[in-house]
């Protein structure tokens, strides 16, 4: 028997019962930190990862992504640039991955890396659209140009035909019925420099013409004809998302050129979904499907996350990606999160795809439009 | 376990007393900035970033950002026209340049106005207002491109040839004052009414009415259309300090931070869920498309240092009988027509010769106000028509009216069948005025656009363009 040495009054035991509670709350607390991946403990060390990143930034930046990644033992240093400015970067190679946003992009980046470590990887795709008012979708609806696409009373989604579109150009959107003498004309970031803005330029040269073009002189000679969609416009701006969403949003653009995923994430933060900001689907849409380029084995890692770990994946659906698997199917989780907050299903995938000329011509194509360099 | 728990102390102070190092930047700033301090403190305080900010007109800033680790403008529209615009910018907050009006002189503005509604009103001299100097300040540009992009009217966004310096002229002939600083101008002058209110970022307007540094609260008037939206990008000018930037976007966009920007400095928040006063819920308009060419700010600049008293405009007019019924009827149409900013505006001095055979009439004034203007119409509305038509000896007796800079408008319907002929008229050097002839009826082409060539002025023809159209033309300058 031990008892006797219970009732002793040891000073030990009695510091003990004292500091044992405390101490269960900072174990507790430090391994929770530790699990959700707050901090990182002197068990694990975190490896920083730099990347350089168009818009899928909205991704890597985002607070939950972030502690996910840090629990999985990563950072990641993000160096936002549009993905053409990317693709030409002359310190690409510093980085362990790079996720430029489009396929001109990601050509350029894997020409540049021949020969040297690029794995690619494509976790999600998102499209290309034209984000805007109810009131303006309205007018384009009743000019002939704009279908609702949903049934609902107010319609989140409207069907574009750029044809049509594109011949309001020389129009003002009062002639259209609204208190508004600009230009009927959608604002896109710098074609020059980020692809949602090229991705424009592609979107009203399909329209022109049915076939892609095939030679430089071709693709120089559309995008003369492109060029004045995109020049009434002024100086482009940089990434539209963010001002496009506070109330003063039709003060920086009525239409403006964003990807799908930036619209989804903003509606999946809100308790209701907003009626006043709706898209505008181009009938024959391009998707963009970033690819992820790893140049490391620590980007390996990253990318081979992406594809699988259950939590980044569901994540990324809730800030709006359509997610993707190996083999680039797509799943469901998208239709299910989108539903679940009262969300009509976008329109995706439902219409012609385009293609878009080849790699070369088509920067001749902005070249010409943009004016760059 | 005492040793146990030590390591665990250890542990947990060495995780939470990670705080960055004090950090000092040099930053470049906006002016109106200066009411930032409290907020760059509680940044300082967080962050441990401090932010040492030396402070210069957004347009003059643009010019070079040598020298500093940041760059905090209300724009970086100015240095992405000169590709100058740093890689890494975020912006924090949002103002819109607006005008500040007396309440007393709210009414002469009309109810939603637009910029060239307020140009209007400023050239007749029935709205003076103070504005910062375009050559320097980011809200002073601002006004300038909202005037001239509201002018021309071509809903897209102003090429170089869209500048026309007599719509500027007539808005800033009511430019009472260009400072640095035009809200603390107009407070020191707050006693003087001749200055009818102040074009400057509604965050300095509402700051200065919650101040009570005015006898009276300014009316805040959102110009209908051709906002300036001002978005005070941060922008990372030294790479290096890239660290130091990301935390103080971080912070800088916190909620917390914010919140505080709106209450204490009046700007709109760029984070949607950020709660804001009422006042900065107003509805502000369409914006104008920027222009994309540095071209078009340095040719509103040369119209702008081209702006003051001392021009003049020379109307020389045919009333020979040939110009009886509706050639007459439509020379007057035009005049009257002359509305909004392409009328004559103050400060400019307006001169109508009428000729036939020899000059009938000739009344010169400086215009002051709308009552000048009625003196004019006065003088075109005249029923003296006589014979023949001395269109050289009229043009002779014209030009040596001119005094400064000048611009001599012909119109007339006939031949030259009095006085000196066009050979004799050229023969004599003609110096610097320019000549635009109007040309309708049997007037002889020909002739006409010679003396508009050696001129340097340019012919139009009323017969292929409406004839107000072809005076607005005209007062495009050259």
């Amino acid at each position: 028997m031990q008892e006797p040495e219970f009732r002793a009054v040891d000073p030990r035991r009695r510091f003990l019962l004292w500091f044992a509670p405390p101490l269960a709350v900072f174990v507790a607390g430090l391994v929770v930190l530790l699990v959700t991946g707050h901090v990182t403990g002197p068990f694990r060390s975190t490896t920083v990862v730099r990347v350089m990143l168009a818009s899928k930034r909205e991704f890597f930046q985002d607070e939950q992504v972030k502690q996910i990644l840090m629990a999985r033992g990563y950072q990641v240093h993000v160096t936002p640039v549009g993905s053409r400015d990317l693709a030409e970067s002359p310190d690409l190679d510093s980085y362990h991955f790079v996720f430029p946003s489009g396929h001109v992009a990601n050509e350029r980046v894997k020409a540049r890396r021949e020969g040297k470590h690029a794995v690619p990887f494509r976790p999600f795709f998102t499209p290309v659209v034209l984000a805007t008012f109810r009131e303006h979708a309205e007018a384009l609806r009743r000019a002939g140009a704009a279908v609702a696409h949903d049934n609902n009373a107010a319609p989140l989604f409207y069907d574009l035909d750029l044809d049509k579109f594109m011949a309001l150009s020389e129009q003002r959107w009062s002639d259209l019925g609204l208190s508004n003498n600009n230009l009927v004309v959608a604002q896109s970031p710098d074609p020059c420099k980020a692809y949602s803005g090229a991705a424009l330029v592609g979107f009203y040269a399909a329209a022109l013409r049915d076939e892609p073009v095939q030679s430089l002189r071709e693709a120089e000679e559309l995008g003369l004809l492109v060029k004045p969609h995109i020049a009434a416009q002024g100086q482009a701006g940089e990434d539209m998302s963010p001002k496009f969403f506070v109330p003063e949003g039709r003060t920086h653009a009525v239409i403006a050129v964003m990807y799908e995923h930036q619209y989804i994430a903003y509606q999946l933060r809100r308790e209701q979904p907003d009626r006043d900001r709706v898209l505008l689907y181009p009938t024959a849409q391009h998707q963009s499907t970033p690819e992820l380029i790893s140049f490391t084995p620590e980007g390996d890692r990253i990318g081979e996350l992406m594809m699988n770990d259950p939590q980044l994946r569901r994540r990324a659906v809730e800030l709006g990606f359509h997610p993707l698997g190996w083999s680039g199917e797509t799943d469901q989780d998208f239709g299910r999160v989108i539903t679940e907050h009262g969300l009509p299903q976008p329109p995706v995938g439902q219409a012609g795809r385009v293609p878009l000329p080849k790699a070369e011509f088509f920067e001749r194509m902005l070249d010409v439009v943009g004016d760059c360099r | 376990m005492r040793v146990v728990a030590a390591v665990l102390l250890l542990v947990l102070t060495a995780c939470t007393s990670s705080s960055p190092p004090p950090v000092r930047l040099r930053v470049l700033a906006s002016p109106e900035l200066v009411d930032l301090a409290p907020v760059l403190a509680e940044l300082r305080r967080a962050t441990g970033v401090e932010l040492a900010v030396e402070h210069r007109g957004t347009v003059e800033a643009s010019r070079s950002l040598a020298g500093f680790d940041l760059a905090w403008l209300s724009s970086n529209r100015f240095l992405r026209l000169r590709g100058a615009e740093p890689a890494l910018s975020a912006s924090i907050m949002t103002s819109p340049v607006v005008l500040g009006v007396r309440p007393g002189r709210r009414a002469v503005l009309g109810e939603r106005p637009t910029w060239a509604d307020v140009a209007d009103r400023a050239a007749v001299g029935e709205f003076r207002y103070g504005m910062a100097d375009p050559r320097v300040s980011g809200g002073g540009m601002a006004a300038l491109i909202g005037v001239a992009t509201a002018a021309a009217g071509t809903g897209a966004a102003l090429r170089p040839e869209d500048v026309s310096c007599d719509r500027l002229q007539g808005f800033l002939a009511g430019r009472a004052f260009d400072v640095p600083d035009p809200v603390a101008e107009l407070v020191r002058r707050s006693s003087d009414d001749t200055v009818d209110g102040v074009v400057a970022h509604e965050s300095e307007l509402l700051a200065l009415n919650a101040s009570g540094r005015l006898p009276e609260p300014l009316e805040l008037v959102y110009p209908r259309d051709g906002i300036v939206l001002s978005d005070y990008p941060l922008m990372l000018v030294d790479p290096a300090r890239r660290t130091a930037y990301d935390r103080v976007v971080d912070w800088l966009r916190s909620p917390p931070a914010q919140r505080m920007i709106a209450e204490r400095t009046w700007r709109r928040p760029v984070d949607p869920a950020a709660p804001r006063d009422r006042r900065l819920t107003a509805d502000i308009g369409t914006a104008l498309y920027f222009p994309d060419r540095q071209e078009v700010l340095d040719r509103l600049l040369v119209f702008h240092d081209r702006a003051g008293e001392g021009r003049q405009v020379v109307f020389v007019l045919d009333y020979s009988t040939s110009m009886r019924g509706e050639r007459i009827t439509a020379l007057r149409e035009a005049f009257a027509s002359l509305t909004g900013f392409d009328r004559f505006y103050v400060g400019e001095t307006v001169t109508i010769v009428r000729f036939a055979g020899t000059v009938l009439e000739e009344r010169s004034v400086t215009v002051r106000g709308r009552a000048d203007l009625d003196a004019l119409l006065a003088v075109v509305a005249s029923d003296d028509l006589r014979d023949n038509t001395a269109i050289w000896g009229a043009l002779d007796h014209a030009l040596r009216l001119a005094r400064g800079e000048t611009a001599v408008v012909l119109m007339t319907d006939g031949e030259n069948n009095a006085g000196p002929s066009v050979d004799e008229f050229l023969r004599v050097g003609r110096g610097e005025v320019p000549v635009y002839p109007i040309r309708f009826g049997e007037a002889d082409r020909a002739e006409l656009d010679r003396v508009a060539q050696a001129s340097g002025g340019r012919l139009v023809d009323a017969g292929t363009t409406s004839l107000p159209q072809a005076v607005r033309e005209i007062r495009g300058c050259r």
